[in-house]
């Protein structure tokens, strides 16, 4: 190795590091507030499930009845936990691909409070009675424009890094993420202002609502998630991304169809009648980025298996991009408007809807969110995850959970579709057993992030483990600590293998 | 693929789909022309307006504020999207005593007097579309108030018996009315339920403004030609 290149390998490890140290704050603020919200929303959850299969459970309090208890679960579901978990994985993934150091990590805090102020307001005021009923947005109407604007006090720096980075190739990844932090604020602003203040038909008020929830899916949190993928993958692999074409026409597949999606949930109501058959379509036809991305991703993973096994957070994205496969086989199942096989008219007012919900954003989006958790955290703290034992509990729970609440909810909620289509029959009876198996399963997956939180917060509090050896899933019976290798205790560099 | 080309991509792709569903739509939709109705009907030369009475702004508001969207739906779907329009009394009547069979599908100018229209859901329970004609028509006992059978409803829904499914799973809200002293003769509108001694139940405003809103829920009135696509009528 020349001399220069190993000073500009030592250049690169601390403009890294330099990176890293100046995001330590905002993310773990993001990633910790996030997991907790994260907690909050699946106890929420559980006690709205409940409800669906015993209606007298806590019903004396009106801050717990069911229709207040599922908006707030959603609502902290996606405002609480992903999109803060978006917020951290932007903006360090932002930083480490334009090269480029933080200077605004303090307004970016501040911002991050706001934005937890918000929600957390908004919460209180679904909860208190003062929901506006539009699903997504049930937060009392004074909280999107603070959450709008804490949302560009957020992200406008890493537009500005992506602005000033050096020259060179665009990686995938920032393709993804570019496009999210334009789509979001896009969709969310149309949503707003046609919806609360410019007065419309209540109907088509309805439809954008229905288009605003699939944009949130398919256009904030699939392309993060899936930009997230593309940075794992070939970084903790080694290998070099699958195929660029294929990253390429996934890309732009996504850019093309998603924005069509979304009103199919209106099959039936008095608006134009070809903006629920365009939507259904367009859903449908999601199964063509999802999969391209999809398979991508397994063929840049499985050339490594030995990896894939050992990593935490390729597991938990492998876990994540197989989410995605199944969403997109669901995409295609729950909206086909075909005579004799019409499961568009099924699942319009049945459970699945939640169930497809639930496996996007959990089943898919947050499994890749907990993978680049595992990735990040390490770097910006400086110390290793305390527990592998943590880790793979969070992992198989999460993994079984989800399964079981999207899968359970999908067919469950055909069941039930097929209930109400056939009048003579009592469609709640068929409801009934997948009810109660969502309560399970979300109560599987509550147990999992208690494990989840506790976790974070030891290594925000900075009481991870002080070694060079990452954690690694490796069940070794040579080993004397559970945790795997000591490494070096000071965190100091590198040292020689003593054997 | 520089950045100027990236970004005028993602605002055409993104663009002109949501120039294309969201805002030509709702443009369109914000100044529906008035149907009038046909000549040789009843109300011929009329322009199509349902009627509708009580307090739905404040009504819709609680609607929403309580989730009861999540279960119940407010649309009647043509018979090529769905089955509504055989589900008894979902549409209407089938039975009217002046009528006949009033059953039809909701129209775009079934929601005016409300900023958003509460599609709803899930249907864990039933469509409420035409609940306060149904309530009117099939529920209520001898001499009972539609008022009166709501309240009783929202205070302890899954104890009763008129409800031909059995045990309805929506959940209480006891919290919508208020316990107090009773003063006097105690209030006319107390409710016939187990209070601690010397209290009585009476409705608050929100549950007050919600039952008239459910009693304006009638959407079975004749439309224009224009609208009227059931087999059965001319």
């Amino acid at each position: 190795m020349s001399s220069q290149d190993t000073q500009s390998t030592t250049e690169d490890a601390q403009l890294r590091a330099g990176i890293d140290r100046s995001l330590r704050h905002p993310v773990m603020f993001f990633l910790c507030s996030g997991a907790a919200w994260l907690a909050v929303s699946i106890l929420l959850g559980v006690i709205a499930s409940a409800k669906m299969h015993h209606p007298e459970f806590l019903s004396s309090c009106p801050l717990l009845s069911y229709g207040r208890v599922f908006p707030a679960h959603m609502n902290v579901l996606i405002y609480g936990w992903a999109m803060q978990a978006a917020f951290a994985v932007i903006i360090w993934l932002m930083a480490r691909l334009s090269r480029k150091e933080c200077r605004s990590a303090g307004t970016i805090l501040t911002a991050g409070h706001i934005w937890n102020l918000g929600v957390t307001m908004g919460t209180l005021g679904i909860l208190g009675g003062y929901g506006t009923g539009i699903q997504w947005m049930e937060f009392p109407v004074f909280a999107w424009p603070v959450l709008l604007i804490s949302y560009f006090i957020i992200i406008i720096w890493s537009f500005i890094q992506f602005r000033v980075r050096p020259k060179g190739q665009v990686y995938v990844t920032q393709w993804y993420l570019l496009a999210a932090m334009v789509w979001f604020p896009w969709i969310y602003i149309t949503a707003n202002t046609l919806i609360h203040c410019l007065e419309g038909h209540p109907v088509m008020a309805a439809g954008i609502n229905a288009w605003f929830r699939s944009g949130m899916l398919l256009l904030f949190f699939t392309p993060v998630a899936l930009g997230a993928a593309y940075y794992l993958a070939p970084k903790v692999t080694g290998r070099p991304v699958f195929s660029y074409a294929l990253a390429k026409l996934g890309f732009w597949s996504l850019a093309i169809i998603a924005p069509w999606a979304g009103m199919q949930k209106l099959a039936g109501a008095p608006i134009p009648a070809f903006l629920p058959y365009v939507g259904a379509a367009a859903t449908a036809l999601i199964f063509i980025p999802a999969c391209t991305a999809a398979v991508n991703m397994l063929c840049t993973v499985l050339s490594d298996k030995d990896t894939l096994s050992k990593s935490p957070s390729l597991r938990f994205v492998t876990a994540g991009i197989t989410g995605l496969i199944i969403l997109a086989c669901s995409a295609v199942l729950l909206n086909l408007p075909f005579d004799g096989f019409n499961t568009l008219q099924l699942s319009q007012f049945s459970i699945s809807g939640y169930g497809f919900d639930v496996l996007g954003i959990y089943g898919f989006f947050s499994l890749v969110m907990f993978g680049a958790t595992y990735f990040i955290v390490p770097r910006i703290t400086r110390r290793e995850w305390v527990s592998k034992r943590l880790i793979s509990m969070h992992f198989l729970l999460s993994c079984y959970g989800v399964v079981f609440v999207a899968l359970v909810a999908i067919f469950g909620g055909l069941m039930q579709g097929l209930g109400i289509e056939d009048w003579k029959t009592n469609d709640l009876a068929r409801a009934n057993p997948y009810a109660w198996a969502v309560t399970i399963s979300w109560s599987l997956i509550l147990l999992s992030n208690v494990f989840f939180l506790l976790h974070l917060a030891l290594m925000w509090m900075r009481l991870g483990r002080r070694s060079t050896h990452p954690t690694l899933l490796v069940s070794s019976h040579d080993h004397a600590s559970p945790h795997g290798e000591e490494g070096d205790i000071d965190n100091a560099g590198e040292i020689e293998p003593a054997h | 693929m520089s950045l100027r080309t990236f970004i005028l991509g993602l605002v055409a792709s993104f663009g002109i789909a949501w120039l294309a569903v969201v805002v030509i739509p709702f443009f369109k939709m914000r100044s529906l022309e008035p149907i009038v109705h046909a000549e040789g009907t009843e109300q011929a030369g009329e322009v199509f307006f349902p009627k509708r009475t009580g307090r739905i702004v404040n009504g819709a508001a609680v609607y929403a504020a309580n989730g009861c969207y999540l279960c119940h739906t407010q649309v009647i779907r043509p018979t090529y999207a769905g089955n509504d329009m055989f589900r008894s009394d979902w549409g209407g009547l089938a039975d009217d005593e002046d009528r006949g069979d009033t059953r039809r599908e909701t129209n775009a100018w079934d929601f005016l007097g409300e900023s958003y229209a509460h599609i709803g859901v899930t249907r864990m329970g039933p469509d409420l579309s035409n609940f306060g004609r149904r309530l009117e028509a099939n529920y209520l006992e001898e001499g009972q108030s539609p008022e009166d059978w709501i309240y009783y409803h929202l205070y302890r829904p899954f104890n009763r018996a008129d409800l031909r499914i059995g045990r309805a799973t929506c959940p209480p809200h006891p919290f919508l009315f208020e316990k107090k002293k009773i003063a006097g003769q105690g209030s006319d509108e107390a409710l016939d339920v187990d209070a601690c001694e010397g209290h009585e139940v009476v409705p608050g405003s929100e549950v007050k403004a919600l039952a008239s809103y459910l009693i304006s829920l009638k959407k079975d009135q004749a439309v224009p030609a224009q609208l009227d696509f059931s087999p059965g009528k001319k």
